[in-house]
């Protein structure tokens, strides 16, 4: 069962005490290969007969068009951006996380409320502000976090995407070639979640070696959350016959 | 709130609030030509019209896939990105911002929404203070008879017809700004709002409201605008192709 624990007041209009699926987040800095893995723990949870859904940001269907037309102007402020991605996660929480949750779903979430709270952390925002601002999120089953250091980061970057507008910090860094700030931009966002892996307990899995590797350490973890929920929902034992 | 308009920014800011048809709108107009016949330099700013987010919104209204945290977040998104593109540079130049309906709007709809009232103060906490904050005070059934009289049909979520308190749009909408004035009165006493007696004449709650404007009008700037026709006389011109208002608003 998965406690309907939030980190602050329940939000209106959720009933219940908990529900029958799991909720598993993904957390780790862009080209980490997060949706890699979340692409395979679907697979892997499929065969084994456990209905899944995933999801990750700016999926919603009430903000996402919003927040990727936004983005491409350049010109929204870190406040208005975070409060659009919260709209974003809150309507992709009530609209698609919690109803799957409550039919005895697995939903893997592809970064949850840290990334946002990181990326806006290190743009200068008041921790407490961001907190705040995300205590109606419901508490996730198991926060598994992708650790990476930005040498072994960079290979992956330039050769799946190139360097990102926004995940070199070029909306605010003003110093420096695209690749400098890059590299100063990801140092300052892993720092800030790690501070967050401490304070939310994340399970924190090693990503610097190959995908098979890393897989297998993520397996195990949601092994360990999912194993209980065919017995939950078993009907008991008959006793006699 | 920050207490940035009062101390550091050499602006003002006049905003309004009150329930559906209080009048305020008409109050607030009236007070910007006002200002404006003066030479003040006004920027007006109105609820829900951010251009980047006012989009969602209205997807979100009129599909109805806003619930009360949603609803909340978008428009706080809204406010947000008024205040740093809009209202925060004016009032950092030293305009005068006229805003119809503020923060308060959100704090009373939202709390009404079943929205904690505290996580609604700290979300807010990025905006800034108002100089005079005027609260329309008009008796539930007045408001009401004066929106019922002028609209045949009322809007989804303006009837709060989302909360489920009736499913005829005019008993919800009742209903609805019912319980808003009851957070108002709550707010009128939390932040100190202006009240004004929205029941008088027009005239008479125009000039109350100048009377208390007037005293924080003190070293605002004003357009110092040599007189177009002025200019065009000396000049020996007509100034046939320039705008008639730029003309004649002088």
């Amino acid at each position: 069962m998965t406690d309907l624990r939030f980190y602050g007041d329940r939000p209106p209009g959720i009933d219940g005490q908990s529900l029958p699926g799991r909720l598993i987040v993904l957390e780790g800095t862009d080209g980490v290969g997060r949706s890699t893995q979340v692409a395979l723990l679907k697979e892997w949870l499929e065969r084994k007969g456990y209905a899944v859904i995933d999801t990750g940001l700016t999926r919603s269907s009430l903000a996402g068009s919003g927040i990727q037309r936004a983005k491409r102007g350049h010109t929204l402020d870190p406040i208005t951006l975070n409060l659009f991605y919260a709209t974003d996660m809150w309507d992709r929480l009530e609209r698609q996380i919690l109803p799957a949750l409550r039919a005895g779903m697995v939903a893997l979430v592809d970064r949850y409320i840290f990334s946002m709270i990181a990326r806006a952390g290190v743009r200068g925002l008041s921790p407490e502000w961001l907190q705040g601002l995300y205590e109606f999120a419901l508490i996730p089953d198991r926060t598994i976090y992708l650790d990476i250091d930005v040498e072994h980061l960079l290979p992956r970057v330039i050769h799946d995407t190139g360097f990102d507008y926004w995940e070199s910090g070029r909306d605010f860094l003003e110093t420096g070639s695209v690749y400098q700030s890059f590299v100063e931009y990801q140092n300052r966002l892993l720092a800030e979640f790690r501070r967050l892996a401490d304070r939310h307990d994340f399970t924190v899995i090693d990503a610097r070696g190959d995908v098979g590797a890393t897989f297998e350490a993520v397996s195990r973890e949601v092994e360990q959350v999912i194993s209980s929920m065919v017995s939950d929902a078993m009907p008991p034992e008959p006793t006699n016959r | 709130m920050s207490e940035r308009a009062k101390n550091e920014l050499p602006g003002r800011l006049f905003i309004v609030e009150g329930i559906d048809g209080s009048g305020k709108s008409t109050q607030l107009d009236l007070l910007h030509k006002w200002l404006q016949a003066q030479g003040y330099l006004v920027v007006f700013s109105e609820w829900n019209s951010s251009p980047i987010v006012k989009r969602t919104t209205k997807r979100g209204k009129k599909e109805k896939l806003l619930t009360p945290i949603s609803f909340s977040l978008i428009h706080a998104a809204d406010f947000a990105h008024r205040i740093h593109s809009h209202i925060l540079p004016a009032l950092e130049a030293g305009a005068i911002v006229l805003a119809d309906r503020y923060v308060y709007t959100a704090f009373a709809r939202d709390a009404v929404r079943g929205v904690s009232r505290s996580w609604l103060r700290r979300l807010y906490s990025f905006v800034v203070e108002p100089t005079v904050a005027f609260y329309f005070d008009v008796p539930l059934h007045e408001a009401v008879h004066r929106i019922a009289a002028g609209r045949p049909t009322l809007k989804f979520y303006e009837a709060g017809l989302d909360l489920g308190l009736s499913d005829d749009p005019f008993e919800s909408f009742r209903m609805f700004q019912g319980r808003i004035r009851g957070e108002y009165e709550r707010l009128c006493e939390e932040f100190g709002l202006t009240r004004i007696d929205a029941t008088q004449n027009i005239v008479r709650q125009q000039m109350q409201v100048r009377e208390m404007v007037q005293p924080h009008l003190d070293g605002v700037m004003r357009l110092d605008r040599v007189k177009m026709r002025e200019a065009l006389g000396r000049a020996g011109l007509s100034g046939r192709y320039l705008d008639p208002r730029r003309v004649s608003e002088e």
